[in-house]
Parts: structure tokens; sequence; C-alpha cells
């Protein structure tokens, strides 16, 4: 039998079942009797919802049957089932109504049967927060009791809450399972049609926390698919009436994990899984719903108070140096069928097997997966591997990549701790800190020498070169968007940086992968995306975007800010510039200075004194603040003709960014060793000196055109 | 040559928030002009005053406060000469004793003190929360539970703790959300714009943009709630159009200024006058600044800055 045939089998037999209960009942009661569940202000909510029509009487209740007909069309196309699907639903809350009559109790201890508007306000709280992940519907007879105690003991445990619905109920019941709300395992009831009380709990959620309209059913379904992270967990054997409900779930967005083999799959809707210890794993990842960690289960304590701890030679139990032996840290995207979350793996002897005080290899590989994870957030992860491992109360990292040190005391490893337990902390920090991004993690230990040195040469090292492969060939132009970042707004109000991959932020902290990884962490966050399709003047670097952006983010204090030059409207300064560059007009260049240098510059003025005309947002041309590599990058000052025009900078700053400056004009200009031309504090502090210096080298700002 | 008034319009406005339940409301914001403005164009609603009172009791307040609530001897009492005092649009309370640093009272105490009060006085309620962000997480939704149909203002809801005050408050128990930040215009916006995200509607925002007593660094102060009346009207930016609350008295009677005694202190004269030049100073620039609400303690105060109000609009 097809998917359709059973839907619209289960869906004729329910309808059959609903309406003879009703007419039984008018027969009862009369048309005119009262209908309703207690305790509700939403009528017959899940009806009330989907058609914005309150049901009072038996009268309106075979009235809105009717209605439900028109639901049931019977073309072979996947609307088709989802409408019987909520047709069936409906009916189902019918039935269930008329349990209600007369102030009956249909329900006892342990089942709920319907819940009170009050439980679901009491709720809603927690399912925003996240304190609820998720909600668990269990449906019909587990295969044995222990593997429904094992299932329901499994979301439990992350705090899910579970709804019981049919034999289940029973099994739990016999082996003394504690239920009821205040474990977060709600018994339904026994019959088929009780599951019907948590639907109406999503769908009154909907109503009171979504502000969705009774009657607006494509709200109302949105809602439940993007809001409510409900899924269903129906046993084998599944009737045709179990797979209408199904389809009535899958209809408000709720995926059905079931063991019955011979299930039509659909993807990601109705899955087939015939291990039913894997239904947790399974049914999260359909939902797509990501457990908070709240405690990291290490021996020693984790806080941000042992980050500077420092581990003495004298107090060390072992340490890993990759300095001296093969050691790597890595984050590693993978398909998500490559990663078992929460999986860590030890290769190769563990701290116990490892001599006192000895120095050995380690390599960790932290697998990530995740639909919006990039290859590009892979740095940005790893960089926070030195914060989260130095947290650990006796352990202590320094360094990164290949080049990593870590040193665990004798106190910690005397209180349990192991190698393991890295791969415990590190678990934990990335999938709380990047939830965003990653959905799955696994780490990779690997101790075992042999393993260290294949992992840090034929998968580590590559990996770090693709990257910094990926970074040199980053241009302005070979990439779609720019980024904003007004992380210093809080105390510079007009300032706004503009993030370019040739021009990261002039704190020197903010390039532009930091900033994209950040706007996609924290999308209302400090960095947002800038597009770049209305350029004004290419050379200058100027958009009607960028303008766009800066105006607004300034709160309209700036209009106009050009990404290449110092002359017209130069970008703004909050005022943690690594490096100010000023116009020195004896010679046709610019002087830099970094906030390290303390001495006088060519213009007469100290680095405060510079500061003091750059910073806190305001645009004086002629002066501009920005990172140590920026001062090698094409794009430096290009709209003046660039790095040419640079005639003195602090030796040790020179120094600093020789290598690169070098090459750059190499490139550019065909000059070799560009900054023997340059002057420095030891050649020169003022500008007669200076100009006399440059004709000497004859450095090329001297033939350039005057800046103003 | 004649003087020539030329109105600065503004084509967008802040959003007016309606606070209590039945006959007695009060609306905050609705303006279209800088504060005190009325040249540029007639105010909707002038700028209200809030009174506020602590499950302390008076434990702790200065002796003019205390004469003034002379006779009370309950919570009810309290608020209920609270709300009768000249000049007040409000009354706020302040659980401040639920700080796990200080009494640390439990959750069920501070939510009878809530009762208690909601049941002495008809008037429109500010619950301030205890300034621990996981307490206040856990005691401000049982608050707004309580106060379901009072249309209460829950202060506040900071970055921490937005989904399970904004949920509460905005969604399950319909009251209005105070959204508190730390004196910075883009964290302002941030929390509007997630708070808004969990579908808790923008008109039913209040703001507490964060303060400082005048002279400690207040400048921060001006500076943010000036750019946020810039942009909200100036660039019509929604996510920052909601009105501004300032609790000013829990910054200002706890500086030196207003605590130190006059033994200690003789040439600064009496310290309760010093507690109301402090607490009137700052409510006042407050307001020039921004401000659509203040929250102050010392009657004197509340009838100064009252007058101040009626004077200017």
């Amino acid at each position: 039998m097809t998917l359709f045939e059973s839907v619209f089998a289960g869906n004729d037999a329910v309808y059959g079942l609903t309406e003879n209960a009703i007419d039984e009942a008018i027969k009862a009661h009369g048309a005119d009797k009262a209908v309703s569940f207690p305790n509700t202000a939403y009528s017959l909510p899940c009806y009330y919802a989907v058609t914005g029509t309150k049901v009072g009487t038996l009268g309106e209740l075979k009235e809105a049957l009717g209605v439900v007909k028109t639901l049931m069309t019977r073309e072979k196309r996947t609307h088709d089932v989802f409408m019987s699907g909520v047709a069936t639903a409906l009916c189902a809350e019918f039935i269930e109504v008329l349990k209600y009559i007369d102030g009956a109790v249909p329900y006892e201890e342990p089942c709920y049967g319907h819940l009170a508007d009050a439980v679901i306000r009491e709720l809603g709280v927690p399912l925003v927060t996240g304190d609820i992940p998720g909600v668990a519907v269990i449906l019909g007879k587990a295969p044995s009791a222990e593997e429904a105690a094992a299932l329901v003991k499994s979301y439990q445990a992350q705090g899910i809450l579970v709804t019981l619905t049919g034999d289940i109920i029973d099994q739990l019941a016999e082996i003394n399972y504690k239920t009821g709300a205040n474990v977060r395992v709600i018994p339904l009831g026994k019959d088929v049609t009780s599951v019907i009380h948590v639907v109406s709990v999503a769908i009154r959620a909907a109503l009171i926390f979504g502000n969705v309209k009774p009657g607006d059913a494509a709200a109302l379904m949105e809602y439940t698919m993007k809001r409510v992270p409900a899924f269903v967990n129906a046993f084998a054997p599944l009737n045709d009436v179990i797979v209408a409900c199904g389809a009535g779930a899958i209809a408000l967005g709720f995926p059905v994990i079931t063991d019955q083999a011979d299930v039509a799959r659909v993807p990601k809707s109705l899955i087939c899984q015939t291990d039913i210890s894997k239904w947790n794993a399974t049914s999260l990842e359909a939902r797509d719903i990501k457990i908070k960690i709240t405690n990291i289960d290490i021996p020693v304590a984790f806080a941000s108070a042992f980050e500077g701890e420092i581990i003495r030679r004298k107090d060390m139990q072992v340490e890993f140096d990759g300095s001296r032996v093969d050691c790597a840290e890595l984050v590693q995207t993978c398909d998500a069928s490559e990663v078992e979350d929460h999986k860590i793996t030890v290769i190769g002897p563990e701290a116990d097997e490892m001599e006192l005080g000895s120095k050995n290899c380690i390599a960790y590989v932290v697998k990530v997966a995740g639909k919006n994870m990039q290859a590009d957030f892979e740095p940005v992860i790893e960089r926070k591997f030195h914060n989260y491992i130095n947290c650990i109360e006796g352990v202590y990292h320094t360094g990164q990549r290949d080049m990593q040190r870590i040193r665990i005391s004798i106190d910690a490893f005397n209180a349990g701790f192991r190698i393991k337990h890295i791969g415990e902390v590190l678990y934990s920090q990335v999938k709380n800190e990047f939830d965003a991004v990653v959905d799955k993690c696994e780490v990779v230990i690997y101790t075992d020498p042999a393993e260290c040195k294949r992992v840090r040469h034929e998968v580590a090292i590559p990996t770090f070169e693709k990257r910094d492969e990926r970074l040199d060939n980053l241009t302005d132009e070979s990439v779609d968007v720019y980024y904003s970042c007004i992380l210093c707004q809080a105390f510079s109000p007009s300032h706004v940086c503009v993030v370019t991959p040739e021009r990261l932020g002039l704190c020197g902290a903010v390039s532009w992968l930091d900033a994209k990884a950040t706007n996609e962490l924290d999308p209302a966050g400090p960095c947002q995306v800038i597009t770049k399709e209305r350029p004004i003047d290419e050379n200058l670097g100027s958009y009607e975007d960028v303008d766009e952006a800066v105006k607004k983010l300034s709160q309209g204090a700036l209009e106009h800010v050009t990404l290449y030059s110092i002359m017209q409207d130069p970008m703004t300064s909050c005022g943690c510039f690594e490096c100010i560059c000023g116009i020195e007009p004896f010679s046709n260049g610019v002087v830099i200075a970094n906030r390290e240098y303390a001495g006088m510059t060519p213009l007469g003025m100290t680095f405060p004194e510079m500061a003091s005309m750059t910073g806190g947002g305001v645009q004086t041309p002629g002066f501009m603040g920005h990172g140590k590599h920026f001062i090698s990058s094409k794009k430096f000052m290009k709209a003046e003709g660039g790095i040419e025009r640079i005639v003195w900078m602090p030796k040790e700053l020179k120094d600093f960014v020789a290598e690169r400056l070098n090459k750059t004009a190499k490139e550019l200009y065909g000059i070799d060793n560009f900054t023997d031309m340059v002057g420095d504090e030891t050649v020169a502090t003022d500008p007669e000196t200076l100009v006399a210096f440059l004709t000497e080298k004859n450095h090329p700002a001297l033939a350039l055109d005057p800046m103003m | 040559m004649p003087f020539n008034q030329k109105p600065q319009k503004f084509n967008a406005k802040i959003n007016s928030v309606t606070i209590g339940s039945g006959d007695k409301t009060v609306t905050i914001g609705g303006d279209s002009t800088f504060p005190f403005y009325t040249f540029d164009a007639p105010s909707e609603n002038c700028p209200k005053i809030g009174v506020e009172i602590s499950d302390m009791g008076l434990e702790g307040v200065s002796e003019g406060i205390k004469a003034y609530y002379d006779g009370a001897s309950t919570m009810a009492d309290i608020a209920k000469k609270a709300a009768a005092m000249e000049g007040a649009d409000f009354v706020a309370l302040i659980l401040e004793g639920g700080d796990p640093n200080g009494e640390n009272k439990s959750i069920d105490e501070l939510i009878a003190v809530v009762k208690e009060v909601a049941d002495a006085v008809d008037c429109p309620l500010v619950v301030e929360g205890c300034k621990n962000v996981e307490k206040d997480a856990e005691l401000l939704p049982k608050v707004a539970e309580v106060l379901q149909g009072r249309n209460a203002l829950i202060l506040s809801e900071k970055e921490e703790n937005y989904k399970a005050i904004g949920a509460a408050a905005g969604l399950a128990y319909n009251q209005i959300v105070g959204a508190e930040s730390a004196v910075d215009i883009n964290l302002a916006k941030q929390l509007n714009v997630v708070t808004t995200q969990l579908g808790v509607d923008p008109k039913k925002i209040v703001m507490n943009i964060g303060s400082a007593a005048a002279g400690y660094g207040y400048e921060y102060v001006v500076s943010t709630m000036d750019r946020i009346k810039g942009a909200a009207l100036g660039q019509n930016d929604n996510m920052l159009q909601m009105p501004i609350i300032t609790p000013v008295s829990a910054e200002t009677w706890g500086v030196k200024e207003a605590t130190a005694s006059e033994a200690d202190m003789p040439e600064w004269g009496p310290q309760d006058e010093r507690g109301i030049d402090m607490e009137i100073m700052t409510a006042a620039a407050d307001l020039a600044a921004g401000s659509d609400a203040v929250i102050l303690r010392h009657p004197e105060s509340v009838k100064t800055i009252s007058k101040m109000i009626k004077a200017l609009v």
C-alpha cells in the first residue's frame, strides 16, 4: 500500500468513527448540548486555530465535521496527504471532546488527557528559552518495557518534555517508572486519539506565544514548524490511523521516527530507524534540536579564573610540546554522517601510561558538522582552544596550530584528569559557543607518536597552508560583501569600521573572516553585511552601499567614507588603532607611527598627539588609523598611489612589516628591498634630515605629485 | 528682522505605550519632537513619574522619606501612600531583597510582596527585579504571572535573560517588557531586535537604557539618550522608537553625596537635602536628554520634577 493509500484509508476510518460518535452523542443529548474542554479559552483549540471558528454545542460540532470533510481531498499529491493528516487530527479532537461532555473526568492517574491553558503558559517560557529543548511525542508499544524506559530516560536527561500515548503508558507503569509533569513525562491517554492533547499544546502555544490569529492556518503551520521543536516516535506496527495522524504531525513540521521497516520514507519527515537506541540521536538531528551543555564532565574545575594559571616544571605530571615533538590542533568540517556527536576517542597512551615529567606528542582533531558551518570558521573556532584548555584547573596551554604546548599538573592528574577530558572540554565549549554553526561535534585525540606525526604532516600542515593561501588570495574584488564593525561605538559613538579582506579593522583584531563569523554567530550583533553592488569610484573605494551603511550605523554622523584614500573621506577611527599614518608634506609621503613607539616623528608629533586628531570617529583628511597588517596591503592608500608614499616608520614597526611590505613593493612597482629606502628614528626625526635621506636613497615618493 | 519660526518636523514618532489597566492607566512616549521641544509640535504625553518602593520596606531610606511614610506598617500601607504622593503617576516596586548577594529572599516571599502591593493599589504598576540576572530570570516570569490582567511594566529584561523574561512578560502573560541595556545605543537596539524576534510586540517594549547619578559618568547617559532619540526620529529607526524609562532613585540614593552623614560631612549640609538634590538633578537631566518616565523616591523630588514637567510642556 502506498503512503497515499494508507493516509487516506486511515483518515476515512477516523472520519467514520467521528461521524458515528457525534451522531450517537446528538441522539443521546440533543444538538444543543454544550461541548468543551476544561480550562481553556480556546474552545476546541486545534479546530479553532485552523478555522477561526469556536464550537460550543454538539450541533456546531456536527457542522464543523462538515468543514473537516472539505479538507479530505483525494488527489495523489503531498498537499492532500497533509490536509488529510490535519483532518484526522481534527477528528481526533472531536472524539476527545465528546469524552468531556457533562463535566466528565475521562482520564485518571497517571493519564492527563486535555492540558489546561495555564500549563501551556508555564511550559511556553522554558520552551522559548530552550530550557526545554524539545517535545517528544511517543506513540504505541515498545518492544520491551526496558527499551521504553531507556528511550524516555534519554530524553529526560536532555530536559526534553516527553508525552506518551498508547500501550507504552502501561509498559512504564509495570516497571514502576515515574511519570508526571514534575519529571517532564506526561502520559496523555491510551487511545491513539489522545495524542491530540499534545498537538493542542503546540497549537495553543502558537496562539499565545506566536500571536497567530485563529483561522490563519498558514501562519499556524509556519509557527509550529519553526518554533515548536516537537517530533514523533511511533513504535511498529503502524496502522493506517497512526500513519494518517503522522501525516498531520508532518504537516505541522514534526518529523516522525519509526521502527517499522516497510514504511514509505519521506526524507527528513518520515524516517525509519530500526535501532530504537538510536531514536534519540535520529530525532534530535531530524528536528534540529541542540542540547545546551550545562556541566562539563571533568574531575577538576573549569572557569576563567584558571585561565592565567601557570604550571611549573616541578608541579607538572606530563607535558606536550609542539616545538620539540609532533603536535597539532585542528578543526575539521565534515559531513554530518561522518561525525558522531559527543564521541571522544584517544588513540595512543593515556596520561597514566606516560612517565612522570615526560614530554609527549599530542594532536587533537575536532570534527564538526552543521548546516551553517563553513570552512572559513575553522580557524575562528580553533583560536578559542587556547582559552578553553587554559580554563581547566591544573592545565595550561600556549601557542597554536602545530606549536602548542600543554602541561597537566600533578594535582589535576591525581584528581583524575586524563587526556580524554581535554576532549570533553573542547566538545562542550565548541557546542555551546558555536551552536549557531555546529550541530554535531566529535573529538579525536592522538597521543601515539606515529599517528601524531601523520596527523601533523599529512593533515594539519596541509590544511594550514591551504588556509593561508586562501587568506592571501582573498582580495576586496574577490568577495561579494564587506562587513561593518561597531564594537567600539560604546566609547566612540560615531565610528564605523568597514572591514574588507584587504583592510582589516584598525584595531588589528577583526579580519574580514572574523567579521563574517561574528555576523553568522550573532546575526543582530556588531558585524553586519555591507553589500558592494553600487560602486561610485573603484579607485577611491567609494560605494553607495558603504555610504548608506556608514550613515545608518553612525546615526547620521558620517555621510561618506572611502576605503582606499586618506585624503578624501578617510575611514574614521575609534581610538583602538594599532598605527596612525599622517601626511608628510616635504616629501609628498606619509609617516606611520605605531602605538608602542614613544618618541618623536618627523611630523613634529608623537603618537598620542597624532591620536588626538585621528580618534573619536572624526574624519581628518591626511590622517588615518589602521592595523599593522594593513601596511603591506595593496589597498593601503591606493587612491594616493599606495605604499610607495611611505617615507618613515619606527624601526621596530619597519622590521615587523618588512618582509610583507617588500614583497608588495616588488609586486606593485618592481622595487627591491623597499624598506631600506624608508626612514626611521635612527635616521631622522625631523623633516629636513628625512628628505635628505630620502633623496640619497632615491625614494619614489619624491617624484610623485603632492597629495595636497 | 522678524523672528521666523521653523519647526523641526520628523516623519517618525516614539511609540506610545500604555501601562496599567482599567480606569487608571498612564501612557508614555508618543511624541515626534526632541524632549520638551513643544515649540516644534505639541506633546502627546508629557513625561511621567513613578514612585519607587522596595520589598525591604523603609529599611535604609532617608529621614524625609521615612517621615512621609510615617504610620505605614505594611507593604500595602506603603504602596497606598506612594500612590497618593503629589505628582505620582505610577508605583514602581523594586524587589531588591531578592539579590542573592544581599538578603536573598525566596521567590515565594517576593511574590507575596508583589501580590500585597498589587492588591493594595489600582494605579499602574512597574516591577523592578533584584538586578541579579539568574534570579531575575526565575523571579520576573513569576511576577508576570501573578500580575496577569494588570498590564504592568516588568523591569528588567537584559541580554543575558531576555528569553525567559521576554517570553513570560511579553508573550505568556501579556505585560509590558522593560528592556535594560548598559548605556550603549547598539546594545539597546540589539536587545530590542532579539526581543521582537521572540515574538514580543515592539509596541509593548519600554527601554531602560541604563543610568548613572549626575556626576558619575553621566555624560554617557546623555549622549546615549540623545543618539537614541536622534535615530528614532531622524532616521525612523523603529527598533529604537520604544519610550525610555529611567530608574533614577536606585542610582542617586547610593552615591556618597546622598549617603554621607551630616556628622561626617558638616560642610555639605543636611543629608536629606543632598539626596533630594541628587535625585532632582539626575531626573531633570534624564528628562531633558530623552527619558519618557523617571522613577523617584523622595516626595520632595516627585513634587519638584512634576512641577518642572508642567512648566515645560
